[in-house]
Parts: structure tokens; sequence; C-alpha cells
């Protein structure tokens, strides 16, 4: 057990928000070069926010849109998923680094700017807006992130992911809870097939 | 952490659902893959809480009033685990067991959830602003009738309620039940000095303890403890300290001491003065005036030991320099306990040990004495106090029945008490303004002069409750009047008020002052030792104090380093965790030695009534060797009839027994009681298995001439005259070949391949040294606390199902024929053998071997069969029968659990995994820094937690590993050797004061 920091409760912990920082600033390379749109894919940017419930994956409160913030704009998946370098965990955006822009983006369509609304509200209410998960890795299974973001280096989030940047609402393209799925990856790559790297 | 309570209801709900990472807080099944899952985001990101990467803080601890700093981990806003502060002075990274289970204290169901008013008898909620002006009232116009009884350890709070109470022109009385008064007033009486010594047991080459037990509640245990281990500890440069223990009972302390002498209840002074006198005459120094003499024949007489063995006494501790005497123990405060201290002190001065191992200067207090709180009593008694505050004490629990403060308590018109649960003291209460836990709150405490240890909060309390140093700034601003001085905003600005007075006083800037010492856990400056020198104003009674009542035993009662003065009794961890010394879990017991067993026919677990002058108690019985035949002893801290769920039905109170106190301090041993048997069992839910050894070289241990020599174990045993066992058949022999050559020996990897069949991996291993285990049971606690292991309850244990993961057994040595008993301690932890016989026998390869050299559990393939643990020659397979983890983590429990590591479902085999989850959180930070793990700087739960530093882990295939260097050592063996399973553990066998003939090694009696 490594205590990298001792930290100070109740300060200012500069150190961090300097670690989130770098985060984004140091992981352009991360993002892959955006993919021309895939021919029967619907054209990007164009769906209605309540087309939502037809597409794939799990229905969200608010019609986020993976393509148009990672696809469009091409924001790295650490602007928003900040600790996936140094954590197990990836990290979820708080609302705060939302408003951080949408404060301002208020949306280029009534369609886009509903959601955007539901945003805000959400915000002015203190409300943290409830997504639904869409990849859930068992709890006996334990699954360090920053590990696999360091070794497969800039195509690490869509090896497992899929091409996030093209989804208008995110689906679970790999079953993230088969085990054999994960062996076979391991097996490929040559690394630690021991039942303790994840069992635990 | 001063968020608004938008931001903490929205973090902490978040907490609720992450549950990402394996044993979510809300989630108890094991193998669960049920999704249910929301993500909720935090509304602003907390700077200092990454999802998945823990947070560490330093804080101080308050369990008791040593103050050891602490490290506490917290992982997405919830701390789940205590370990020591590295650079504090008092504790250096270590911590006790019921330091460890502060956090189910914080935790603890039985945690009043806001402020409540007593009306009409029974309780209800009231507003925070309601129960703030009600106090404000009532204190307002209480005036001179204005009392506070606190129990807090020391720090700004105390100087802050003495201030408070003198405003109104009230009084501050400072209690707890484990005072040190008698030896604070021998100071003054020998010394001049009102003050507690400082003690160093690390210089010490001999250690005389009268009835001290400084392993168990005698002062700053884990201080005392790692200088016990550094002086005690065999090394074949520095030898080994000698302690000799004399009391009437074998605490933990007396069953480490090389020598116990059960001498007569209240003899201690004769013999402390007889052997002052033998060290005075022997350097020719005059004895200080007015210091008494008795005689080495006087003290034979008195304490029942032969006179030689006080001559020789004397003489050893006359030539070891610096030595060490101690006294003042819970288990020996008699009436002349401060006669005793005063003796002692004296054989110190005569001893030259003043300023070397016993030190001035520190300006120890531990409270103002039972006088102050006798005279508060009366002064309830007599109407004179109209508002009494109670503040982190619990007196009506902890007070002899005899002494009334129960009606006493009554007859103060408004009560009120800070406690965080309802005790005993509390629910007489009329209202009741639940404090803050320690690790959520702003605070300091200053256990001695020169440490000043920070808290800090560490997390979001856990009920919405409140400081009471911002409880009562603000009840003095609605009180007005002499109190409206006390405007500080809040507690937090007070303290930091305090503390820039303190950086002014140092020439320091406030801000820097304060960001240091919040960092680093607090203040710590060198020790300011006063020279003394003796002046003797007083004699020094030598006769032994009466024992009072009729009756064929004298009642020892004794505290344990668990439940310490009951405070501890509403922790399940610390109730499930042994006694170190009994092995006796969750209900009290009464001891008796086997011959008053025999001569009262007496069987374990037979209910005996013990009853005094002032009234009787029923408990089972345990046969105790480490006893005089005498006495009858009985422990503290349980017989609760508040204080929680988890405290109630434990056992009587053996307070119900004693006498009023009557002077400066209770004095615990002083009663005569008859015992009775009364023809009802109640099994005693032990866990030892067989209490003897049966020749099985379990614990090992050789005289220190012989490991000073550098013998092995088997060397020793047969210079001893007791050669170890034949190996047999020529397969064994042949299967054994090389092999201990090979266990840390050879580069090739040969020697280990079986354990590592990977080779260039790490080949994790651990030694524990058995000449430094106390066995205070401190690992066995952290390891809960570590690996979210569930306690099972009185039922269960009896039914042998506890999951203890690391236990410590304790094996009886000598004890018949005349031979002194002996306690032996084994901490066991899995031992992860390269030949691991539980692997084989799996079907489903759930117990298998790592590269690493781990003997891996996998609980997700286990089904249950159980073969492993029936093929475990160390019984160390723990099979969980029932969902354990639902009954034990009920909430807020379960926001202590250590999402590292997988909360085990019904039905599995679990066990100690050498913190693998501790290894692979390392592996992957080295994976993405690209720093190499350092030796050191990965360690188990067990490990971090000793406060011997007994344990030690590491690679074993690092040559330079400390791990490697230790397992080299001559005194390195293998438990069960013989069977081949070839251990990742290497014990070192303890070491011993004994003539080499006598040493009998693998456990006495050969059969």
């Amino acid at each position: 057990m490594r205590k990298s920091a001792l930290l100070v409760g109740g300060a200012v912990a500069t150190g961090l928000a300097a670690a989130v920082l770098s985060g984004f600033t140091g992981t352009t390379t991360q993002q892959g070069p955006s993919a021309p749109a895939a021919p029967n894919a619907p054209p990007a940017y164009t769906i209605a926010a309540g087309d939502s419930a037809n597409l794939k994956g799990p229905k969200q409160p608010i019609f986020f849109r993976h393509d148009i913030h990672a696809g469009q704009y091409q924001i790295t998946c650490q602007y928003c998923h900040y600790s996936v370098a140094y954590s197990s965990e990836p990290g979820i955006p708080s609302m705060q680094t939302c408003m951080g822009c949408h404060l301002i983006v208020a949306g280029s369509d009534s369609a886009n700017q509903k959601e955007i609304t539901k945003l805000r509200d959400a915000w002015n209410a203190k409300q943290p807006v409830e997504w639904e998960r869409v990849h859930y890795v068992a709890r006996h299974v334990h699954f360090p992130h920053q590990r696999h973001v360091k070794g497969m280096g800039p195509n690490a989030c869509a090896t497992c992911h899929g091409d996030v940047a093209r989804m208008p609402q995110v689906w679970e393209v790999n079953n993230v809870n088969n085990m054999g799925w994960c062996i076979n990856c391991h097996l490929e790559r040559k690394v630690n097939r021991d039942c303790t790297a994840c069992h635990y | 952490m001063s968020d608004n309570d938008q931001k903490s209801v929205s973090r902490r709900k978040f907490l609720s659902v992450l549950g990402t990472t394996s044993a979510g807080a809300a989630v108890l099944s094991g193998c669960s893959t049920e999704k249910v899952e929301k993500l909720i985001p935090y509304l602003v990101q907390s700077e200092d809480q990454v999802p998945g990467v823990a947070t560490w803080y330093a804080s101080t601890c308050t369990e008791c009033s040593a103050g050891c700093g602490l490290h506490v981990r917290t992982r997405e806003g919830r701390a789940v685990k205590l370990e020591g502060n590295p650079e504090h002075p008092v504790n250096a990274g270590r911590l006790c067991a019921m330091g460890q289970a502060g956090l189910q204290g914080l935790y603890n169901p039985g945690r009043i959830k806001g402020p409540m008013q007593k009306s009409g008898g029974s309780w209800r909620q009231i507003s925070w602003d309601d129960a703030i002006a009600l106090l404000g009232q009532q204190v307002g116009a209480a005036g001179a009738g204005l009392a506070v009884l606190s129990g807090a350890p020391r720090g700004s709070l105390t100087g802050f309620l003495a201030d408070f109470t003198a405003a109104a022109g009230g009084r501050l009385v400072r209690w707890e039940p484990f005072d040190q008064t008698a030896l604070r007033l021998a100071s003054k009486r020998i010394f001049g000095r009102d003050e507690v010594p400082t003690h160093d047991f690390a210089k010490a080459k001999y250690i005389v303890s009268f009835g001290a037990d400084f392993l168990d509640t005698w002062g700053p245990t884990v201080e005392n403890q790692r200088q016990f281990a550094e002086s005690h500890g065999f090394s074949r440069d520095g030898g080994m300290a000698k302690h000799v223990y004399f009391a009437p009972r074998a605490s933990l302390t007396g069953l480490n001491a090389d020598e116990w002498h059960g001498i007569k209840p209240g003899s201690e002074t004769a013999l402390a003065l007889a052997m002052a006198g033998v060290l005075l005459g022997e350097r020719g120094i005059a004895a200080p005036a007015g210091a008494p003499s008795v005689s080495v024949e006087q003290a034979a007489e008195a304490t029942g030991l032969k006179a030689e063995d006080i001559s020789r006494f004397a003489k050893e501790f006359a030539a070891a320099q610096p030595s060490l005497a101690v006294a003042g123990g819970i288990g020996s405060q008699h009436a002349g306990a401060v006669e005793l201290c005063a003796a002692v002190h004296l054989l110190n001065y005569a001893a030259g040990n003043l300023g070397e191992t016993v030190r001035f200067g520190g300006d120890l207090d531990r409270g103002d004495g039972q006088a102050a709180f006798t005279a508060l009593q009366q002064a309830m008694e007599a109407g004179q106090v109209k508002v009494l505050l109670v503040h982190e004490a619990n007196p009506v629990y902890g007070t002899p029945k005899a002494g009334k403060f129960a009606e006493a308590l009554a007859k103060v018109p408004f009560k009120v008490s800070t406690s965080l649960y309802v005790d005993e003291t509390s629910s007489q209460c009329d209202l009741i303004l639940p404090g803050l836990h320690a690790l959520e709150r702003w605070d300091d405490a200053n256990p001695r002069a020169g440490v000043w240890g920070l808290m800090q909060p560490v997390m979001e309390p856990v009920y919405p409750n409140r400081n009471s140093g911002d409880v009562l700034l603000a009840a003095s601003q609605k009180a007005g009047g002499v109190f409206a001085k006390f405007a500080a905003p809040s507690w937090e600005a007070y303290l930091k008020d305090r503390w820039a007075a303190m950086a002014k006083a140092r020439g320091r800037d406030a801000a820097t002052f304060w960001r240091e010492a919040l960092a680093k856990g607090g203040v710590y400056e060198p020790e300011a030792a006063v020279p003394v020198k003796a002046v003797v104003a007083g004699a020094v009674a030598t006769e032994a104090p009466a024992i009072e009542g009729t009756g064929d035993f004298t009642l020892v009662p004794y505290a344990s380093s668990l439940l310490y003065d009951g405070r501890g009794t509403n922790k399940p961890w610390l109730l499930e965790t042994p006694d170190p010394v009994t092995k006796i879990t969750w209900h009290a017991w009464v001891e008796l030695h086997p011959d008053a067993a025999a001569k009262l026919d007496v069987k374990e677990g037979e209910i005996l009534k013990v009853t005094s002058a002032h009234g009787s108690i029923e408990a089972p019985a345990y046969i105790y060797p480490g006893l005089r035949p005498d006495v009858v002893a009985i422990p503290m801290g349980f017989g609760h009839t508040e204080y929680g769920e988890y405290a109630k039905d434990r056992g009587p109170n053996y307070l119900d027994l004693l006498g009023p106190a009557t002077g400066e301090f209770v004095a615990y041993l002083g009663t005569k009681v008859t015992v009775e048997r009364l023809r009802e069992y109640r099994k005693v839910a032990k866990t030892e298995g067989n209490p003897r050894q049966l020749g099985r070289g379990i614990a090992e241990a050789m005289p220190v001439a012989y490991a000073a020599k550098g013998l092995t174990v088997k060397e020793a045993a047969t210079a001893a005259g007791h050669p170890p066992h034949e190996i047999n058949t020529e397969a064994e022999v042949k299967a054994l070949e090389g092999w201990r050559e090979g266990q840390v020996g050879r580069e090739d990897g040969e020697g280990r391949r079986l354990g590592n069949y990977a080779g260039e991996h790490p080949l994790w291993g651990m030694t524990i040294d058995l000449g430094k285990c106390t066995g205070c049971s401190a690992c066995s606690t952290a390891c809960y606390a570590e690996n979210n292991i569930p306690w099972v309850g009185e039922d269960q244990v009896l039914r042998g199902r506890e999951l203890s993961w690391i236990r410590i057994e304790r094996y009886w040595e000598g004890g018949t024929d005349g031979e002194p008993v002996e306690a032996r301690f084994v901490p066991m932890p899995c031992q992860h053998c390269d030949n691991a016989p539980c692997e084989p026998v799996c079907p489903v390869y759930a117990a298998y071997h790592t590269p690493d050299g781990l003997n891996g559990q996998v609980y997700n393939r286990c089904v249950g069969t159980r073969y492993c643990a029936n093929n475990c020659p160390y019984k160390v397979r723990y099979f969980n029968w029932h969902a354990y983890a639902r009954k034990a983590f009920v909430a807020p429990f379960e926001l202590q659990l250590n999402p590292d590591v997988v909360v085990r479902a019904r039905g599995v085999m679990e066990k100690c995994t050498f913190c693998v989850h501790r290894i692979r959180g390392a592996q992957h930070t080295a994976k993405v820094t690209g720093a190499p793990i350092k030796d050191g700087e990965l360690t188990t739960a067990c490990a971090q937690a000793c406060p011997s530093g007994a344990i030690v882990f590491g690679d074993l295939n690092d040559p330079q590993s400390r791990v490697r260097q230790i397992a080299q050592d001559p005194r390195g063996y293998h438990i069960l050797e013989d069977i081949n399973v070839r251990p990742a553990i290497t014990y070192l066998a303890k070491v011993v004061h004994r003539e080499p003939a006598h040493a009998a090694p693998g456990g006495g009696e050969q059969h």
C-alpha cells in the first residue's frame, strides 16, 4: 500500500487539481484520429433528442451525445473521465465539469437546447443527474483502468468500450463481465493470467 | 470539510451507489453480477477525493489518553482504515487493537442521530437550535452551580472547559478510571513533581514490573510495546533485556516476562524497598532522608518469595544499567498503591535510572484524580451543582456501584451529555447533545509536553451532529453575560487561534505552522527532561494494605487491552478478538487457579457466584494457571446495561463488588470475596484449541545462551538433550534434502521452485519474530479492518466458526510439578505453503498457487467443499457458514468496508491473502509510474500494525530485502516443518532467559 501524498483536509489541495489538468492536457495522443462516419450509421449530430429510446444502449435521463462531445468536438476521453490514468476508476465528470462549458454553450438547435436545459435545471436545483450505468464489472472482479490505459496506449478506451466517439448513445459493445473475453485479450498480448490478478 | 449542505447530500448519495470497485457500500453479496447501477456524479468535484484512490489524512487517536498519531485511509469520502503515523513520537507508525477499532466507534449503529431531550421519562428528538438555546439558558442561569465532568484526553478543549467553567465560578473535573493518580502522587511525594513520569523501555536492560501492565493498559501501551520489543527482543549483538513481573495475576505483561512471581497482594512495596536497600548497600549510597528500609528477610516474609531470590533480583537489577522498575497498574492498585509507587521511585533512584529510563518533565497527567471526582459527587449530593455537563466520560458505569454516583447524578437538576452513544451516564441525563467522533471533527490532543496532535475531519459526519466545542461556543452566545467572551465563530476558529498563539510563541508564521502541523499530524518537539532528586516528603508505609471484607479469595479485577475501562465493549471487533491471555470472546468470566478449582471441584464454564460485602456477580469459570491460588480474577469492561446492543448481556460488572472509593484513587485490588458454585453452566466461547503444544514444535523457544551462539532450533534442542523428531522413511529424507538451504539461500531459484514456478516474479514471504511478539492481537484487529472480515458472534465462536484470518495461538508451557508457567504466543496467518496441501484437493481449482508465491483463494470459484480446510495442517482456512457479512456490516458499519477487498458470500472458504489487494495495488502503481516497488514500501495490514515490529513482509527473491535477511536468522524455523509443506512464513524462535537444561523445545511434554 503506497501512500502517495498525505492530504490536508479542509484546505485546497492544489496537487490534485494539477493532476486533473495534466490528465486533460497530456493525453491528446490517446484519442484515435476521428474516423469518417460509417456509411450505414445515422448521420451524426442530427438525431433528435426524442429518438434516443430507439437507439442502442440504455436511455439516459439526459440525451448526452458522446458522438458530439468526443466525435464532433474531439474532446479527449480524459477531459471528463479524469482519473482513468491513475485510478482503477475512470471517474465520471462532476456536474461542475459539464457546466464549465454549458454555462455558455446552450445548444445549436432546439432538441439540443432542450437537453442542455435539463442539465442547467439540475445544476440550479443542485440535483446530480442519475446516469444509467452501461459498463459494469461484477464485484468480485478488480479491473484497474490505469494499468490498461498505460499498457495499451492510444486505443485503450476503444478496445473495450468501442468507438464511443460515434455513438449518439453509449451501448455495451463488449460484455465486460465475460471472463473469456478478458482472457482472450490477455492471451493475445501474453500478459498475466493469474487468477489473483483480478479476483481477490 | 466545510462543504455546504447541498453538496454533502449529493456526495453521500453518490457514495451510496458508487460501489463500483468491488465490495461497494451498498451490496454485500460476493459473487453477484446483478446490474442495478446508477452513476451519480458529484455536483462539484471534491479536490482531495478521487474514486478508486485512497486519500490519507493525519489525525490523532482518542481511544485512550496515550494520544497516538494516526494516518487515516479514506476512500470515496469514507474512513476505511486507521494506521499509525510513522512521524509521531508516541506510536511511531504502530497502532493497537483498540486504536484500530476506533472505526467501529465512528460507524457504530448505536450512535445517537441528533439532540435528544428527556421529557416525562422518555426521549424526544429536538432541533439543534432548540437544544443549544436550552443549554445556553441553563448554563447562563447556573452560575457557580455549573460543573463539567470531562474524560477526554488533554487538549485545547480541556483549556476551553476550564475557562468556560471558571467564567461562572463553576468547576471542571477531568476524570477517567485509569488515571495513574497513584503514580502521580508518589512522584509528588518522592521527587516533588506532580506528574506521571515517562519511561523508556527501549534503553532498559532489566525491567521489573510491580503489577504495572505496561503491555495491557498502563501508560502509552503502543509506545511501551515498541520499546519493550527493542530491548527485550533478542539480537545477537545487543543481547536481550530481562523482564521480571510481580503481581498476583499474570496479565499479558506478566506472560511476556521472563519470570512471573505471584506474590501476595499488597506485598509489592516491601519487595521494592528491600531491593532498593540491597542496591543502596551495594553501591554505598545513603538512602534519601526519611526513606524506610525493609530487610530482604522481611520482604521474603511479606511476599512469599525466597530471600535469596529477592537478593538475586536486586543484584541483577543493579548489574544491568540502565534498568527500569515500574508500578501503578490497575491489577495491583490497592489502598497502598501510592506507597508502592513511591517505593519503586526509590528503587529507580537507587539504581540510577532517573533521567535515563525514568524521566520527568513530560508534564503527564491523566485527570484530576478520584478525590476531585468525589468532591464533585459530594457537591452534587449537596445540591450545589445545578447544571452538570458530562463530556466523554461514563462514571455511572465506571465507578463502583456502592459509590452511589447514579444517585448523586439524579440530584442534579439539569444534566447534559455530549456522548456519541446512549451509555449508562448519558441515559440518565436530561439533554444529550451528541458530539462528533474524533475522525469527524477539528480538535487537538496534548498527551505530553512537546507533543501536540491535531485532529481534522477526514470525512463528513456519519450523523449530522455537532462538535462539542462548537455547541459550547454557540451556547455561550445564547447564555450571554459572563459567557459572552467566548465569541469564536466556530471551534475550528478557536482552535486555529490557539495554534496561532503556539506559532507565535515559537516565532513561526501561523498559517505555515498550521499547515505543516496538519500534514504531519501535529507538532512534535524534543522532550525537555527535568532533572530531579529525591526529596521524600513523608514516610513510605511498608506494611501491606488491608484487604477489606471476608472470604477465601482476594478479588483481582484487571483491565484488558481490548475493552480497557469498558469503552471498547460496544465495538464487535474488540469483543470478537479473543482476550490475549484467556482467548475468550464476547462474555465475561471468572478466573480461578487450577488448584483452587480442584479444591472447589469447579470445571470450566461452571457459573460461579462471587460475593463481596457490597454485592455479588455471576459468571462462568475459567481455569487459569497464571494466578495465585488464593485470588480470583475478573476482567473489566463487561456488564454494561446500556451502551448499545453489542455491549449488553455480556456478563457482570466487577465494580458491583467493590466498596465506594474513598481516597485519591479507586482501590481496585482490596476486596475479599467468597466463591460459590451454582451448578449451572455456560460454555466459554474461547478460540483456543489444545492449550498445550503436545510436542508438535509449534512455538519454539531457546535459551539466550544458545541463541547468542547462533544455534538453530534443532541444534538447540539437541544441545538441551531433546533430539528433534526423527524423519523415518527414506522417501521423507529424500524429499527434505536440501530444503532448508534452498529456502532462501540459493540463487538458482531451485529451492522454492514449487512456490515460484514463474521465476522472475517476486516471491512474497513473511517472518514473525516470536521473541518480539507479545500476543497483543493488534495484527488480528488490523486484519479484520483491512479485509472486511465479519465478526460472527458468541454462538458461532462456540461452534468454532470465527473468521479470524490471523489468529494468535497461546500455548502453555510448564505450570505442572512446580515448573513455572510460561506462555508462548504464535500469530498464525495462512502460511502460503509452496507445497500446499489445500491446493491439490480443491476440485474446482479455487485454491491454487500464484506465480509470486501466494496461496491464492478464488472466492468466486469456490463451491464450498471444505476439502481444503480439512487438509490444512495449520487450520487457517475459515469457512463462511452463514451470510455473516449481512449481520456484521449493518448500517452504518458497511461504510467502513474496504472497497479493494471483496465481501465474501456464504458458502465460501476464506483466508489470509497476504493482503493481495495491497500487492496488486502497489504493482498497478509501479506499472503506471514506472518506479519498481521498493522493499518496505509494501506491507500487509498485520505487519503494518504490529506494535513490536515482529512481523516483516517482503520479497524473498530479493537478496537485499529485510524479510530475506531475517529469514536467514539461525533462529528461523517453520511450523510443522517435517510435513514438508514448505511455508512462506519463517518464525524466529522465542528466546528465554533460562538455564539451557530446562529449555524444552517444541512444547514440553513429548507425547
